[in-house]
């Protein structure tokens, strides 16, 4: 076996032994998706004419996407490089290439694992609707999490050890989490809270996902934004993670 | 045949930091080589030079002939290394660890022997978090050594450990030389250095201040060997007289010889000589802990801190 593939299945395997990762990718947005999707009627108007089952599940896919690159890949990889893990992969001549190829590959399993845990649930408790137009939903949920994984990667680097990565990585996705689609809906929020949505990220993924879901086409500029973030964080993180 | 590693004026600077001032030094084939030194001197600094991976900001690097700075990647496959302070992941279990690291190099060594080797076998499930401290070096131990090394370097290996487990932990080491690994150990155990240790050099301030084997820097001592014994015999004025000896003195019945090299053989022969045969002659060495400590304590800035 190459040392990507054994390294991801060995990082796969670990995923799935740490608890912390586990409630953040599977449970946490599971359980409040089906909260959220319980706590209005299937015939709500506050959705832009979507069912609310249809419309969370769309956004909480995006959550899924958030919490991995926010929070689980970044402490994950901090806490390899403080408890000098990074460097005896180093010492062992390992690629770098490898190291976060393996982390990325992780990172995107279970983002997909966390995406159909929400989907049969969605299904088979509320009866959710499958995407309109699956292709593009799977483009942008591509996209969606490599950029994603991209700036956890950078978080990771930057963080002076795990904690820290921790505390920034739950500071970035509590408020992405409640203002990007997947908190209070659209039409029930005041115009300062739309603002501030606006302006993160996560917004741009859920909408990706979302819009296709519901039948409609994503706006090139959000994939643009995407995109331009992707580049921006990969490109200073390798720097860094190369000097550091 | 060339050094096994050859390291001419290294020198390493982190900005206005001077981790090491001038190390040069050879390691021969086949050999425990000790580096010592305090907390700080460039011990670590300078075998993570060696391993490539830290840049020196001067001074050559060979192993086995191949410049160790330029070429490498060609060096990765014979070096063995045992990191001071890394660690593992918590959950990863110990046949994981060596699978994983065993497919990092083609035509290394059978991991699930060098589990056996080094009695790892009945752990091989338990995970990294859940093991003793001397089970975790064991465990590093063995990871230095599954792509086969031709060298292996041990950084403070038996940190930590308590002296039952550093025992083992020498037999072990010795167990790596003995199958023709050549082992370099950095260490700030005296005692250690003195039982493992073929030959070493001590580094202070980034800088070496003493090297050979633990006998020489014992013999190089100032501080000379004593001999004690006791008698009756009033006249012992023909040891003063010896060449090596430096020193009598006698407290009733005890007495004391102060003096240097063969001092000891010389004392003996002279008191059967004169018909004084007592039961209890023995020489007492300083140790090579003691002989660090006045080398430490001389070094230049050692003084300026006194003053």
């Amino acid at each position: 076996m190459s040392i990507f593939s054994k390294l991801t299945w060995t990082e796969l395997k670990l995923f799935g032994r740490e608890p912390f990762s586990v409630i953040f990718t599977f449970a946490f947005p599971l359980v409040v998706l089906l909260v959220l999707i319980g706590s209005f009627e299937p015939d709500d108007t506050a959705f832009g004419g979507a069912r609310p089952s249809d419309y969370y599940l769309a956004s909480y896919i995006g959550v899924v996407i958030g919490a991995v690159g926010l929070i689980v890949l970044p402490v994950h990889i901090a806490m390899y490089r403080e408890r000098g893990i990074l460097r005896r992969f180093r010492a062992s001549a390992v690629p770098a290439w490898a190291v976060i190829g393996a982390q990325m590959a992780v990172g995107l399993v279970t983002a997909v694992v966390g995406s159909l845990v929400l989907i049969v649930a969605g299904r088979l408790l509320y009866d959710a609707a499958l995407p309109e137009l699956p292709f593009r939903v799977l483009g942008a949920f591509l996209l969606g999490t490599l950029t994603f994984l991209s700036v956890g990667f950078l978080l990771a680097v930057l963080a002076r050890n795990a904690r820290a990565a921790q505390a920034i990585g739950m500071l970035l996705f509590f408020p992405m989490w409640l203002l990007s689609g997947a908190g209070p809906p659209p039409e029930v929020m005041g115009s300062g809270m739309r603002t501030v949505s606006d302006l993160l990220p996560l917004t741009y993924v859920v909408r990706a996902i979302q819009d296709p879901w519901l039948g409609e086409r994503s706006e090139p500029g959000q994939i643009v934004l995407l995109l331009a973030l992707l580049v921006i964080s990969a490109v200073i993180g390798l720097r860094l993670y190369r000097t550091a | 045949m060339a050094a096994v590693i050859d390291v001419k004026h290294l020198h390493k600077r982190y900005g206005d930091l001077v981790a090491v001032t001038d190390v040069s030094f050879q390691v021969d084939q086949g050999e425990i080589f000790g580096i010592l030194g305090p907390n700080g001197a460039g011990k670590t600094t300078t075998v993570e030079c060696i391993q490539g991976l830290r840049e020196p900001t001067g001074g050559e690097i060979r192993l086995f002939g191949i410049d160790a700075i330029r070429d490498r990647n060609q060096l990765r496959r014979r070096i063995g290394s045992q990191l001071q302070e890394s660690a593992l992941p918590d959950r990863i279990k110990v046949w994981e660890v060596l699978d994983l690291f065993s497919s990092f190099q083609s035509g290394g060594a059978d991991w699930r022997r060098l589990m056996e080797q080094w009695g790892l076998a009945e752990k091989a499930n338990a995970s990294f978090a859940s093991l003793s401290g001397g089970q975790r070096q064991r465990l590093f131990v063995a990871l230095a050594l599954v792509n086969n090394p031709d060298v292996v370097f041990l950084d403070e290996l038996t940190q930590g450990l308590d002296p039952s487990a550093r025992r083992v932990a020498w037999d072990l080491i010795r167990g790596i030389r003995d199958r023709g690994t050549t082992v370099v150990l950095v260490t700030h155990y005296m005692d250690e250095a003195e039982h493992l240790c073929d030959r070493l050099i001590v580094v202070n301030r980034g800088e070496v201040i003493a090297e050979g084997t633990p006998q020489e820097l014992i013999a190089r001592s100032t501080r000379g060997i004593q001999v004690r014994f006791s008698t009756t015999e009033p006249d012992l004025s023909s040891l003063s007289e010896l060449a090596d000896v430096r020193h009598v003195e006698r407290v009733g019945s005890h007495v004391e010889v102060e003096g240097s090299g063969a001092v000891l053989a010389l004392v003996a022969a002279s008191l059967v000589n004169h018909g004084i045969v007592p039961s209890d002659l023995r020489a007492i060495q300083p140790s090579l802990e003691e002989i660090y400590l006045d080398l430490i304590q001389t070094g230049p800035d050692a003084r300026k801190e006194v003053a």
